[in-house]
């Protein structure tokens, strides 16, 4: 009788598996966690999609909340989100910073011209809305790298101290922007707007 | 910030005219062999479950790209490991890190070896010094050939 | 029409596998011999209900009936008439039906082929498989019926089959893996039977031995035809990647091999009884595992199914009730299990032993590497990757102990071995191989320490292999010519021996590629030329290509050496129209020492390509190895031991003598 503890694991270690195998049926493996929530914008030194001349860096996204949202003109989900982007900017003073990205702009084996980008930049925001109050040309896709950025499109709400807050990954909609961001977004500008008053 | 500028110019208006050339060149055999290397242990973060050198996807590209840049730069394989995780967690990395949660695979196995073996090796001695198993397995095997014939 | 019939057969193949499940049983636990009798037909109902089924899903598919949304999904009109049938399961639902297919064919062959066995004992196996095959048909009915219709609203044209499964290897990958999967639930329903009759001797064990040889050697060629075919269909020239999938038909493997020696030992030595029905339990648990892991989309992979919760959910209950009605019998009843252990420390039934638990413990750090990620991110923890650099470490730890025992095991006698006897012949294979193994690396130059050891590794198999065989027929005491001695060594014997050899030619395969692969990734242009190992590449064009149901571009290269032309290989690129989807073609040259793999990347520009090249030492000994050990397994079963007739019985008795002998000098 000694023995019996010892065949019994078997069935004791399988339902310990069954318990995980059944949690994991409910959740999605591919969800990842961002690494770059609660940490500082990184350092970085870009220049503007429209205007060359002007360069970004950390500095310009202090003082004020903003929603750095990563896109591209290849991007199918970007195009639908561009219109309901625009209308929380117009009705919502919403600030949108757009980090744009290209994916044929391959820096290796470079074949498109900076003209031939802003030309579709252009033409893809006059039809669908244009939300950004300035959009931050990532040439090599560097600053997507820092961010964690795995494709388009991507949000980060970053605070008026340069801080980021939250990674969403995927578009905005109605339903994520009142469950998810919109919450987080006023309550970061009611914060900053009672911050500043009290100055 | 010119040298933005004129970088961004030289870079999108250049077109490579040159002959057949390796997509990562290196002077030095070991940093290719290290540059291969941790392309194969380096996950793809949007694929399914790909390296970043068997990836065609666009952020893999971006990423051998960064390891190659940050080889030439001198870094060591653990440096560029860090910096991957950094900003894609611990998941970009295809060695787990050794945590009190992870320890298990590695204990686990070892565990399993040591006490199995002991159980095969103990399990002798026990019933070695039963001295009428002999007896009592020939009366089984009796019983046994009988039941089949 | 036809799909309806298909669908009534598939219902009437429920009927008769939930009546196989209780009869038969029933008959055995009342000692009833008409109910007992129902076995044998029902079993081959099952089979003919199941087979009709899947006969009317081929010809929907072969005339293009769109009205099912199964074909809609997975064929094309313009699908190539050999694919559109191996279409059939290129899905998740015709691949079930394959499986529940393959699940009768292994029940009507138990049912034909086991006369010898007492009637009881069939009858219980029988209803075993009955209840699983209940289980899925019912997942096949309720959630994953590939005779869903679309009607009234059907399309004019399918959705194509996917472009990676329209390949040779993909045709007979599937049933092969899936043989050797449901191949387990033999064993499995004779443990059961086993457990259930409480009759614990070792018979089961001999009779289910040859059931468990022939499905691992069906899972070996599944395995090896799945590795071969992502290495030339996935553009990586990879052949293993340590995904959630492959792992998934690795796990019953590595458990299925610990079983099958585990059996020899319990047959031969009555030892280690209650380890043998455990395992055959865990193999076939494994399988159903496997089945959940693919497809249920609980993990992340390149290769699983469509995920679908409601499918995994129901998996996962036919893996609780079937696993662990049989793990809670195994601890109710395992205990009266008493295995007489009349062993020392260096004997067989140690060394046998000890690889079981190498197997075991692979079995394990391959389970724990492909869930860990789910529990860790399960526990809030966040995620984190399990991938080939800690497999590797870990096989790398396990194989040199395992490949030690592998070489003795076959070499010392059962229950006890002296030492002495064996230094002499230990010291000179250890020797030889150690010298051969530095041979070989001196040849190249920058010989590899981890090549080295793997090198040592498969000649030391391959030395104490042949010194078995030596030491085998040196034993026989008479005065025929070697040819005859060897002659009378049985299949089963020579069936071990090449198994541990093919495991020695794989072993040969991996090390060297693994150490010795070279590789460019270049951009040329056509008529550009690239050279790697001693090998000249020219790219000659790039043609346009129109296949049936694709557009290609063909790469035309020609491959020099020493400025003689060893091969002309047209890699492609093609894009499949329906499904938009790129694929890649290797241009492959193989030959028993290297293969040349050409594979293009994407187009650049001024008419250049992204293109890799790679040579690989010895590549193809991997899978070479794999089809030696599935050819071991054959010989094995082709012996007339296991013959279940009564001519079979007869035999038995007389080769009782010879282990009382051996038994006798050794005491």
């Amino acid at each position: 009788m000694k023995k019996f503890p010892l065949v019994a694991v078997p069935v004791l270690l399988f339902t310990v598996l069954i318990v995980f195998l059944f949690q994991g049926l409910f959740s999605d493996p591919r969800e990842l966690d961002s690494q770059a929530t609660g940490k500082p914008l990184p350092d970085f030194s870009l220049p503007d999609l429209m205007q060359p001349d002007t360069s970004y860096g950390p500095d310009d996204l202090t003082g004020k909340v903003r929603i750095l949202n990563v896109w591209g003109v290849w991007c199918v989900t970007c195009a639908v989100e561009l219109p309901y982007l625009t209308k929380l900017s117009r009705e919502q003073d919403v600030t949108f910073v757009g980090l744009y990205f290209d994916q044929d702009l391959d820096p290796d084996f470079g074949t498109k011209t900076l003209s031939r980008v802003q030309q579709e930049v252009t033409d893809m925001l006059s039809r669908y809305g244009n939300p950004y109050a300035f959009n931050i040309f990532d040439v090599y896709r560097d600053m997507s790298l820092d961010l964690g950025v795995t494709g388009a499109p991507e949000h980060f709400v970053i605070d008026a101290e340069g801080i980021i807050r939250m990674h969403h990954i995927g578009d905005i909609n109605e339903r994520v922007w009142n469950n998810k961001i919109g919450p987080l977004y006023n309550r970061l500008r009611q914060q900053n707007r009672s911050l500043e008053a009290a100055e | 910030m010119k040298h933005v500028l004129l970088m961004l110019l030289a870079l999108l208006l250049s077109s490579h005219v040159t002959a057949s050339e390796d997509n990562y060149a290196f002077d030095d055999p070991n940093t290719r062999a290290q540059f291969l290397r941790l392309t194969e242990e380096l996950r793809c973060p949007m694929c399914q479950n790909q390296n970043i050198a068997d990836s065609n996807a666009m952020i893999a590209h971006d990423m051998r790209r960064k390891v190659y840049a940050l080889l030439k730069e001198g870094k060591s394989e653990q440096q560029v490991i860090d910096y991957m995780k950094a900003r894609y967690g611990d998941f970009v990395h295809y060695q787990p890190p050794v945590t009190a949660a992870t320890l298990w695979l590695w204990a686990i196995p070892f565990a399993f070896i040591v006490v199995a073996m002991s159980v095969v090796l103990i399990r002798r001695r026990t019933t070695v010094d039963d001295d009428n198993i002999e007896e009592k397995l020939a009366k089984a095997d009796a019983m046994l050939k009988q039941e089949k014939e | 029409m036809v799909p309806e019939i298909g669908n009534i057969s598939l219902t009437l193949a429920l009927v008769v596998s939930i009546l196989l499940a209780v009869y038969p049983l029933w008959g055995a636990y009342r000692q009833h011999d008409t109910l007992m009798a129902t076995a044998r037909p029902l079993a081959i109902g099952l089979f003919f209900f199941t087979l009709i089924s899947f006969v009317c899903l081929v010809y929907a598919f072969v005339t293009d009936d769109f009205s099912l949304a199964y074909v809609a999904q997975h064929s094309n009109s313009r699908l190539p008439l050999h694919y559109k049938v191996t279409a059939v399961w290129g899905g998740h639902e015709g691949s079930f039906l394959l499986w529940v297919l393959m699940l009768s064919i292994w029940t009507v062959a138990v049912a034909l082929f086991s006369r010898g066995i007492p009637h009881a004992m069939v009858s219980r196996v029988l209803s075993v498989l009955g209840m699983v095959s209940v289980g899925f048909y019912l997942f096949m009915l309720l959630t994953s019926n590939p005779f869903d219709s679309m009607l009234p609203f059907f399309p004019v044209d399918g959705r194509d089959l996917n472009p990676l499964l329209q390949d040779f290897g993909m045709i007979i990958h599937p049933p092969m893996l899936y043989m050797g999967y449901v191949g387990f639930s033999v064993a499995f329903a004779f443990a059961i039977s086993a457990l259930l009759s409480g009759q614990l001797d070792s018979t089961w064990a001999r009779w289910s031995r040859p059931w468990v040889i022939a499905a691992w050697s069906f899972l070996s060629v599944g395995i090896a035809l799945g590795s071969w075919w992502a290495y030339y269909e996935l553009g990586w020239g990879g052949w293993w990647f340590w995904d959630p999938v492959e792992n998934a038909s690795f796990m019953p493997w590595l458990a299925g091999t610990a079983l099958m020696h585990s059996l020899a030992v319990t047959e031969k030595r009555k030892a280690f009884k209650s380890w043998t029905v455990l395992l055959a339990i865990a193999a076939f648990s494994l399988s159903l595992l496997g089945t959940f892991l693919v497809r249920s989309g609980v993990i992340v992979s390149v290769h699983s199914f469509a995920s679908d919760p409601t499918r995994g959910l129901f998996i996962l209950g036919i893996l609780v009730i079937l696993s662990g009605f049989g793990l809670l019998l195994y601890a109710l009843r395992a205990s009266q299990l008493k295995s007489p252990g009349r062993y020392q420390a260096f004997s067989r039934e140690v060394l046998l032993m000890g690889n079981n638990v190498l197997l075991c413990a692979a079995t394990l750090v391959v389970l724990l590497g492909t869930l860990l990620p789910l529990v860790h991110k399960e526990l809030g923890l966040g995620s984190i990757s399990v991938g080939a650099p800690f497999f590797n470490q870990m096989f790398t730890w396990l194989v040199v102990p395992f490949v030690l025992f592998l070489g003795l095991g076959p070499l010392t006698r059962w229950k006890q071995q002296h030492v002495a006897a064996l230094r002499n012949q230990l010291l000179l294979a250890f020797g030889l191989s150690i010298s051969a193994a530095f041979l070989v690396s001196m040849s190249y130059s920058q010989p590899s320490y981890m090549a080295a050891l793997g090198l040592t590794m498969a000649f030391w198999i391959l030395i104490t292999s042949i010194q078995e065989v030596l030491q085998r027929i040196g034993a026989m005491q008479d005065n025929d010519s070697m040819l005859r001695r060897l002659r009378k060594l049985t299949p089963s014997h020579w069936g071990m021996v090449l198994g541990h050899l093919g495991f020695a030619v794989t072993l040969i395969g991996i090390s060297l590629v693994s150490n010795y692969e070279v590789e460019r990734d270049v951009r040329m242009a056509p008529g550009e030329t690239v050279s790697l190992g001693g090998y000249e590449f020219t790219f000659r064009d790039v043609v346009k290509h129109q296949g049936p149901n694709y557009d290609a571009d063909i790469g035309i290269f020609d491959v020099f050496r020493n400025g003689e032309k060893v091969v002309h290989l047209e890699p492609e690129k093609r894009m499949y129209t329906v499904q938009r989807m790129p694929m890649t073609e290797a241009g492959i040259h193989s030959t028993l020492t290297r293969d040349l793999f050409i594979a293009m990347g994407e187009p650049l520009e001024n008419g250049a390509w992204a293109v890799r090249i790679y040579i690989k030492p010895f590549v193809i000994w991997i899978w070479c190895g794999a089809a030696i050990m599935a050819l071991g397994g054959a010989c094995s079963i082709s012996d007339r031991r296991y013959r279940m007739a009564k001519l079979a019985r007869l035999k038995q008795t007389f080769s009782h003598p010879q282990t009382t002998t051996q038994t006798g000098e050794q005491s």
